[in-house]
C-alpha cells in the first residue's frame, strides 16, 4: 500500500526545465542534442554486470536522472521515467549520440563501458557537470562497494540511505533571481573554427594526458589559474589559425567559458545551474603574444565573474523566461525563437566552448581504484570543435571533439603546450 | 613507448600513427602493441537518419482535415459554386511540393517537375471552373511550359557543387530569360504580336549582373579578391 502511494506521489511529480535546460531543449532535434560525457579509468576491468547492477541502485536515488522529457503545450517538463533501464551498453567510438524521443524508453542518461572504463552520457538539460558528476561519484562508489570495497559516503559520494532532498532537486536559477538585471549588448560575430564536416553521425575525439603539477607550475609562473592558463592557449591556437587562412578582415576569437554557480551561490541543486563567460581577443587591434592573452584572459575572469555581476546576469535570464509574451507561445513555436536566441548568444558570438570542472574528488578509499578520469563535450551546436578538462589526482586530461575533419586546431594546441615543456600523452578515437 | 617525431608528444602503446600529425609510428624498441586493446572502441554505431515519415504523416493529416472541412463547408454554404475546389487543390499542390520529398530522396530535376506539374494541374481547375480553356491553352500553359523548362535546366545545372559565383550567375541569367519569355506570350496573347517593353530592362540587367560575374568566375584573382570580401 505504501509503495503504491509511494508510486502514485512519483508519477504525480513533475519537474519545470531551469533556465539552461530550456534552450538545450528548444535546439533539441532528432540530428543534434546537447550531450556530454564523463568517463573514469579505473584500475582494474569493468565488470559489466555488477557495474548495471550498481546503475539499478544509483538511479532511483537521483530523481532528477530518472526522468523523461515531455512536451506540454507551452514548454517542455520532465516526469518520472518508470521505464525499466537505464541498461549498460558496450562502448562504442562515436560517442554522445542525440538523444532521440521513443528511443532507448526515453531514458536521457546512458552508461557505457569498456576495458577499465566506465562512461556516463547526460542530456544538458537533465544537469550541469557538477550535478551529473555528483551521480557519477555515487555510481562509482556504489559499483565499488559492490565489489566488496567499503566506501564512505563523504567526499560528494551522496548517502544512498537517504532520499533525494529538495535542496538537490531545486531549480536555483529562480532561487537567486534578483532584482536587478543585466542584459548583454549586440553579441559581435567571433571566429569560427570550422572545417570539413564528418559524415553524420561522427566525433572526432583527441585526449591529451598532462602531469597536473607541471600544468599548474606553467599557470602559476603567469599568476593564473590552470582554466585560465588553457583558455589562453586554446585562444592563441585560434587566433593563429585565423591568421593562417589570411582573411584580410578578422574576426575576435571568443571562447565560452562554463561558471559553475554553485561556487558563489551556495546551493545543493543538481540540476543546471551554470552562466558561461566570454573572454575574447580582437586581432584587429593587433598581434597578441600568448603573455598578452594570458593576461587578458586572467583580467577578463576576475572582472566578469563575480557575485554581483553573475547574479545580475542570472537574473536577466530568469526575466526573460517569465516574460508573459514568451511564455503564452505554443511550445511548437518557441522553439524556433529559443533556438535563435540560443544561436544568437551562444553560437554567433563564440570560437568554441572550452569548460573545465576542475579537480573530481572521490573519498581516500576510492583512490586506488580510479586512474584517471575524462570529460568530453558532445556535438557541437555547428560546424567546429570544443574544449574540455578534468583533472584527477595528477593527470590533467584535455579534450578535443568536434565533428570536422580537420586535426589542425588539436595538433596546433597539443605542440603549443610540449613546446611550453608540458609532457603530454596522447590517445584518440580517430581511425587509423 | 613512442614519441611523435613531429609533435613531440608520447602517442598511446597501440598507435600506428600520431593522432595529431598522421606520422607513422616506428621504433625498434617498441614496436607497435597490436594485441593490446586500443584506447577506445573502434566499432562505430550506425545512427540511422532521422525518420521524416511522422513529418510527412502530420503534414498530410493537416492537408486532408483542411480539405474535408472546406469540403464539407461547401455543402452548407454558397452550394450554388464548387468554391472548395479552389483551396483542395490548393492544398493538393502543397502537398506535392512539401511530402515526396521527405518520404524519398527524390532527384532535384525531377521534384522541379512534380512541383510545376501540380501548379498546372492546379491552374487547369480553376480555368475549367471560370470556363477558361482559352486563357488557359493560350497563354498558362505556354508560360508553365517554359517555367518547367527553365526549372529542369536550372535543376540539372545546379547540381553536382556548384559553386555560390555560378549558381548566382545561372539564376539571374535564367529569370531574365524567363520573363522575357512570359512578356512574349503575353503579348502573343493580347495582340498576336511580340511588342518587346519592360522584359528587355529585365534581360539588360540580368546580362549586367551575369557578365560580371562570368568574368570573376573565371578570373583567379578576382575570384579570390571576391571570396575574401564576402566570405561569411
Amino acid at each position: 500500500m505504501a509503495s503504491e502511494q509511494q508510486s502514485k506521489s512519483d508519477k504525480s511529480k513533475w519537474y519545470r526545465l531551469d533556465n539552461a535546460a530550456l534552450m538545450y531543449s528548444a535546439i533539441q532535434r532528432n540530428t543534434y542534442s546537447a550531450v556530454f560525457r564523463f568517463s573514469a579509468v579505473m584500475t582494474g576491468k569493468v565488470n559489466p554486470d555488477v557495474l548495471q547492477r550498481a546503475i539499478a541502485l544509483t538511479i532511483p536515488r537521483f530523481p532528477t536522472f530518472r526522468v523523461k522529457m515531455k512536451r506540454g503545450v507551452f514548454w517542455y517538463y520532465f516526469e518520472p521515467n518508470d521505464a525499466p533501464g537505464p541498461f549498460l551498453k558496450a562502448d562504442i567510438s562515436n560517442f554522445c549520440q542525440p538523444m532521440r524521443a521513443k528511443e532507448d524508453h526515453d531514458w536521457l542518461i546512458r552508461f557505457f563501458y569498456y576495458e577499465n572504463r566506465i562512461s556516463i552520457e547526460c542530456f544538458h538539460a537533465l544537469a550541469d557537470g557538477a550535478g551529473a558528476l555528483t551521480l557519477f561519484r555515487t555510481l562509482l562508489a556504489v559499483y565499488l562497494r559492490e565489489l566488496g570495497y567499503r566506501i564512505p559516503a563523504e567526499c560528494g559520494v551522496c548517502d544512498m540511505s537517504a532520499s533525494a532532498s529538495a535542496a538537490e532537486q531545486e531549480d536555483a536559477y529562480q532561487r537567486y533571481a534578483g532584482s536587478v538585471a543585466a542584459h548583454g549588448g549586440i553579441p559581435r560575430k567571433a571566429y569560427s573554427a570550422g572545417g570539413t564536416p564528418e559524415p553524420f553521425y561522427t566525433l572526432n575525439v583527441t585526449m591529451g594526458l598532462i602531469p597536473l603539477d607541471a600544468l599548474a607550475a606553467k599557470a602559476k609562473e603567469q599568476k593564473v589559474s590552470v582554466t585560465e592558463y588553457l583558455a589562453a592557449a586554446l585562444i592563441y591556437v585560434l587566433l593563429e589559425r585565423q591568421r593562417r587562412e589570411g582573411f584580410q578582415k578578422k574576426l575576435p576569437v571568443a571562447l565560452a567559458i562554463p561558471i559553475n554557480l554553485r561556487g558563489w551561490f551556495p546551493s545543493d541543486t543538481l540540476r543546471n545551474f551554470i552562466l558561461t563567460v566570454s573572454p575574447s581577443v580582437d586581432p584587429n587591434l593587433g598581434d597578441y603574444t600568448f603573455e598578452e592573452i594570458v593576461t587578458q584572459v586572467h583580467h577578463y575572469m576576475r572582472l566578469n565573474v563575480n557575485r554581483k555581476l553573475l547574479q545580475a546576469r542570472l537574473t536577466g535570464n530568469v526575466r526573460f523566461q517569465r516574460n508573459r509574451l514568451l511564455q503564452i507561445i505554443p511550445c511548437v513555436l518557441k522553439n524556433p525563437i529559443l533556438g535563435f536566441c540560443y544561436w544568437f548568444a551562444g553560437v554567433y558570438p563564440v570560437s568554441a566552448t572550452y569548460t573545465n570542472p576542475g579537480a573530481f574528488t572521490v573519498p581516500t578509499e576510492m583512490q586506488p581504484h580510479i586512474q584517471r578520469m575524462e570529460v568530453i563535450l558532445g556535438q557541437p551546436y555547428g560546424n567546429r570543435v570544443n574544449c574540455a578538462s578534468i583533472s584527477y589526482g595528477n593527470v590533467m586530461e584535455l579534450t578535443i571533439a568536434g565533428n570536422i575533419r580537420e586535426r589542425d586546431i588539436e595538433r596546433e594546441l597539443f605542440r603549443f603546450l610540449v613546446r611550453q615543456g608540458l609532457k603530454v600523452k596522447m590517445i584518440s578515437n580517430r581511425e587509423e | 613507448m613512442s614519441y611523435c617525431v613531429n609533435c613531440g608528444v608520447e602517442l598511446d602503446e597501440t598507435a600506428g600513427v600520431c593522432p595529431l600529425c598522421e606520422t607513422q609510428v616506428y621504433h625498434p624498441r617498441y614496436p607497435v602493441n597490436h594485441t593490446a586493446s586500443k584506447p577506445f572502441p573502434t566499432n562505430r554505431a550506425e545512427v540511422s537518419m532521422a525518420s521524416r515519415r511522422e513529418v510527412a504523416l502530420l503534414i498530410t493529416v493537416m492537408f486532408v482535415s483542411v480539405a474535408l472541412c472546406c469540403g464539407l463547408l461547401n455543402l452548407f454554404l454558397r452550394t450554388q459554386r464548387i468554391w472548395s475546389l479552389y483551396i483542395i487543390g490548393a492544398v493538393l499542390t502543397l502537398w506535392v511540393w512539401s511530402v515526396p520529398p521527405l518520404l524519398k530522396n527524390i532527384p532535384l530535376w525531377f521534384r522541379l517537375f512534380l512541383d510545376v506539374i501540380a501548379v498546372g494541374t492546379y491552374v487547369f481547375l480553376i480555368a475549367v471552373d471560370l470556363d477558361g480553356i482559352n486563357w488557359f491553352m493560350g497563354l498558362a500553359l505556354p508560360i508553365l511550359s517554359l517555367l518547367m523548362a527553365v526549372m529542369l535546366f536550372l535543376g540539372i545545372s545546379m547540381g553536382g557543387g556548384r559553386s555560390i559565383l555560378s549558381g548566382m550567375t545561372l539564376v539571374i541569367g535564367t529569370i531574365g530569360v524567363f520573363l522575357f519569355g512570359v512578356e512574349l506570350f503575353i503579348d502573343f496573347w493580347i495582340t498576336g504580336a511580340y511588342h518587346p517593353t519592360w522584359s528587355i530592362a529585365v534581360l539588360a540587367t540580368s546580362a549586367a549582373l551575369v557578365v560580371p560575374l562570368i568574368v570573376v568566375r573565371r578570373v583567379p584573382n578576382l575570384r579570390e579578391e571576391a571570396r575574401r570580401r564576402f566570405h561569411l
